[in-house]
């Protein structure tokens, strides 16, 4: 009899244990430096010298932007913005990528970047959570609720330049980002890593197209879509919804709704989306008083002709392509898991199950070959290890942020490249989740493309679960 | 003594000049309702969660009572689609946790998707996957549901492979195509059935790895039911052509959207468009389409000598890529 019990504790004892050495684990972020960061072009293969650019706009990436009176001629900055320095929310794993551990976004008053007397940190901007960019979904109605009949989904900045010593009288409020919570009338987005952005531009429609009805023949319910520039009708593919052209369009962009700094794409400085008269709010435009705060004129960034090299020649915004531009993919990885290094064969196990379930379809492993480069070589006929698509895909009611840009509606995302998972700590468009598993299973829900292929995740065993894990860590 | 009076002064000063009062003097515009702002925060009125209440192109109808694909539904237990005349009763212990993505603008709808519930008891899991591929829109190089099966088989990708070529079945005694693959890495089978409803390729993908559960579950399929419904419009694929449009205004698209619009439409025996479901369109093409095609005329499609329904595809806007067939493809 005892000899029974005894057994039978052993068997249970080893059954417990035996679970939590089969549960699968996010390996989370890999700290070992993989050179992420470092620039596509072969110094001895370029024959135009855009090295020379992407080490200008690397340097003008960190610089800290002001609104007036800089020393350096940084001016412009506001009189909205999220950030003054577009490297502190493109910081992790290396310049160029997405949100870091700590947000700066929560230490600007600390850091003389805006004035606590004008400004007040919004309850969801945390030191250790993402950072965030803010958008209402809907425009508040003359009462104060918000109207879903009337959609808003441009970005809310979070901060002014009010009471900084270098804004002048500008005196600006804050968006009523208290009442939008209590609305459930807020979403939230984190910054786009940039690496590799360089081939995603050079993919020439062709092939997007051709990898797109290549992906139809899946038995997954899976037919994405692509959105378009109203300009041209070209594939658009940079942002969470695949909304933004190209990447001068990008840093144009960025430079203008982020810091406020307006350039030579985005020439007139850029109030709320309320505050031109939309949604019943009675503005009209920015206020006089902050206006040419820079006391520049208008666009506060140009070309400089005057200066040399020719590198200095550019306005930020085409240093700030040039840098994302040649900025290599984010080389793979070693895997760490529980203080263990992943052995290179469950990775690749990973890999086939990554494909095998049906993963790969949207997140594609390679979307195509590049296009001839008028750059640098190292841009030409090479594929391009994204792991997405470019298409823009319904990914259901639990990830759908009611944001329409281009064709993309409320509840579709493009398929975020994986290139540099490893390395990521928010997850997600809107930086929910620290972990992979969290965000894997949250890509199914009504109405979701990927429902399905996460049910196929979920019908594989615990161990097929954690080699598929470490393999996206490896990216 | 001489100092109290300026002193005083000065303090007024101070609290008087806004330059001097600084960041209390610059203090923002007071809040007002509208726009970005609101003072209203306490507001008992929430955008619903989990709703998509601002959509890209989407599906629509020219009228709520005539069936369209997407309107497949669990209910009850029982799976129905009336465009299909498809029912097929939910396995025990099996439920549609979540409701598909909407019908795609290459035709791609899915019906069903079918998971087990908690209370299910079987050694692996698994899915149903119950999916209508439009074969007048598809880019894939297939015309029947047979030709799309002989496509997936004829190019799966290396992680997959064939365990019972496309072969004919039945399936509560209506034709199908069978054809089952198998993951080796991933241990995960999928069971493919395939039938031609409307000029639409349906499917049921069965996937686990427990190739008894999949079996039990083609079993269970018998219990399908399709209706042998005469009444239903023949379908004809580019029934729009020169030759069948008697009138046709063309409509202007004044918002430029660059998306392919595939356009379902029923015409009935006298040639007038009778319905109109757009599979995917923004709504101001949407109005615009339907403008335009309430005003088409067609030669009225016969059937032994008499007028009959006819149900036809058109695609507005960007058109779609379609996948070469095979005897077109240029040789490697």
């Amino acid at each position: 009899m005892r000899k029974i019990k005894l057994a039978t504790i052993f068997t249970l004892t080893v059954l417990m244990f035996g679970g939590i050495t089969v549960a699968q684990t996010d390996p989370g972020v890999q700290s070992a430096s993989r050179g992420t960061g470092a620039t596509i072009i072969n110094p001895s293969n370029d024959p135009n010298g855009f090295t020379a650019f992407f080490t200008n706009g690397l340097a003008r990436f960190q610089e800290v932007e002001s609104v007036s009176n800089s020393p350096q001629g940084n001016n412009g900055l506001g009189p909205r913005f999220n950030m003054n320095q577009c490297s502190a929310c493109h910081a992790q794993p290396a310049v160029g990528g997405s949100g870091a551990a700590t947000n700066p976004e929560a230490e600007v008053i600390a850091n003389g970047i805006v004035s606590g007397s004008t400004n007040s940190i919004p309850s969801f901007i945390t030191q250790t959570g993402p950072t965030l960019e803010v958008r209402f979904p809907f425009f508040f109605n003359s009462n104060g609720s918000a109207n879903t009949s009337n959609p808003n989904g441009g970005v809310e900045d979070l901060y002014t330049v009010s009471g900084r010593s270098d804004a002048g009288s500008c005196s600006l409020p804050q968006p009523s980002f208290a009442a939008a919570q209590e609305a459930n009338n807020i979403i939230f987005r984190i910054p786009t890593p940039t690496f590799g952005a360089g081939l995603i531009e050079n993919l020439d429609d062709s092939a997007l197209l051709t990898n797109q009805v290549t992906n139809l023949n899946n038995d997954l319910g899976i037919s994405g879509t692509f959105n378009h520039s109203g300009n041209d009708g070209t594939i658009t593919r940079f942002g969470w919804k695949a909304q933004n052209k190209s990447l001068q369009i990008f840093a144009g962009e960025a430079y203008n709704v982020e810091m406020g700094i307006t350039n030579e794409l985005f020439p007139n400085e850029r109030p709320l989306p309320g505050e031109d008269g939309n949604g019943g709010s009675g503005d009209t435009g920015l206020v006089a008083s902050c206006l040419n705060l820079s006391g520049t004129g208008y666009p506060e960034d140009t070309s400089n002709p005057t200066l040399t090299p020719n590198s200095a020649v550019l306005d930020d915004v085409s240093a700030f392509a040039n840098f994302m531009r040649f900025l290599a993919p984010p080389p793979t990885g070693g895997v760490v898991l529980n203080g263990q290094s992943v052995s290179a064969s469950a990775i690749s196990t990973g890999s086939s199950l990554f494909s095998s379930i049906g993963c790969a379809t949207c997140h594609n492993p390679s979307p195509g070959k590049t296009q001839v480069s008028n750059f640098v070589p190292a841009l030409s006929g090479v594929s391009v290890p994204a792991f997405s698509d470019i298409e823009i895909h319904n990914m259901g009611s639990g990830l759908a942020d009611n944001v329409s840009q281009g064709s993309a509606g409320g509840g579709q995302f493009r398929t975020a490249p994986l290139w540099g998972l490893g390395q990521r700590i928010f997850l997600l468009h809107d930086g929910r989740t620290t972990n992979l598993i969290t965000a894997i299973e949250d890509h199914a829900s009504h109405g979701s493309e990927a429902s399905t292929v996460i049910g196929n995740y979920n019908n594989l065993s615990s161990s097929q679960q954690q080699d598929l894990l470490d393999f996206l860590r490896s990216l | 003594m001489r100092f109290p009076y300026p002193c005083f002064v000065l303090v007024l000063v101070l609290l008087a000049s806004p330059s001097v009062w600084g960041q209390n003097a610059s203090a923002p515009n007071s809040l007002h309702n509208g726009g970005d702002f609101s003072s209203n925060s306490r507001s008992v009125e929430k955008v619903p969660t989990g709703v998509i209440l601002v959509k890209g192109a989407s599906s629509s109808a020219s009228d709520a009572m005539t069936p369209v694909p997407e309107d497949g539904n669990v209910a009850n237990n029982l799976f129905s689609d009336p465009y299909f005349g498809l029912s097929y009763p939910v396995p025990a212990e099996w439920m549609e946790k979540y409701k598909g993505p909407p019908p795609s603008d290459r035709g791609r709808y899915v019906l069903a998707q079918l998971t087990p519930s908690d209370t299910f008891k079987g050694p692996a899991r698994g899915s149903i996957l119950i999916t209508a591929e439009d074969l007048f829109f598809t880019p894939l190089p297939a015309s029947n549901a047979l030709e799309l099966v002989n496509y997936s088989k004829n190019n799966l990708q290396a992680d997959y492979k064939v365990e019972i070529p496309p072969t004919p079945a039945k399936v509560g005694g209506h034709p199908f195509t069978f054809f089952a693959y198998w993951s080796p890495v991933a241990q995960l089978h999928w069971y493919v059935l395939a039938t031609d409803i409307r000029c639409h390729a349906v499917q049921i993908v069965l996937t686990s790895r427990d190739t008894k559960l999949l079996e039990n579950l083609v079993s269970d399929l018998n219990k399908m039911k399709i209706s042998d419904d005469v009444s239903v419009p023949v379908c004809l694929k580019d029934y729009a052509s020169d030759a069948t449009v008697l009138a046709r205004v063309n409509p202007v698209l004044t918002e430029r959207h660059f998306n392919p619009i595939p356009v379902r439409i029923i015409i009935d025996k006298e040639g007038k468009v009778k319905h109109i479901h757009f599979l995917s369109a923004f709504p101001d093409q949407a109005k615009v389409i339907s403008d335009a095609l309430w005003q088409w005329r067609f030669k009225p499609y016969r059937t032994n000598g008499q007028p009959v329904e006819a149900e036809t595809g058109i695609v507005f806007g960007r058109s779609v890529q379609a996948v070469q067939r095979a005897a077109d493809a240029p040789v490697e």
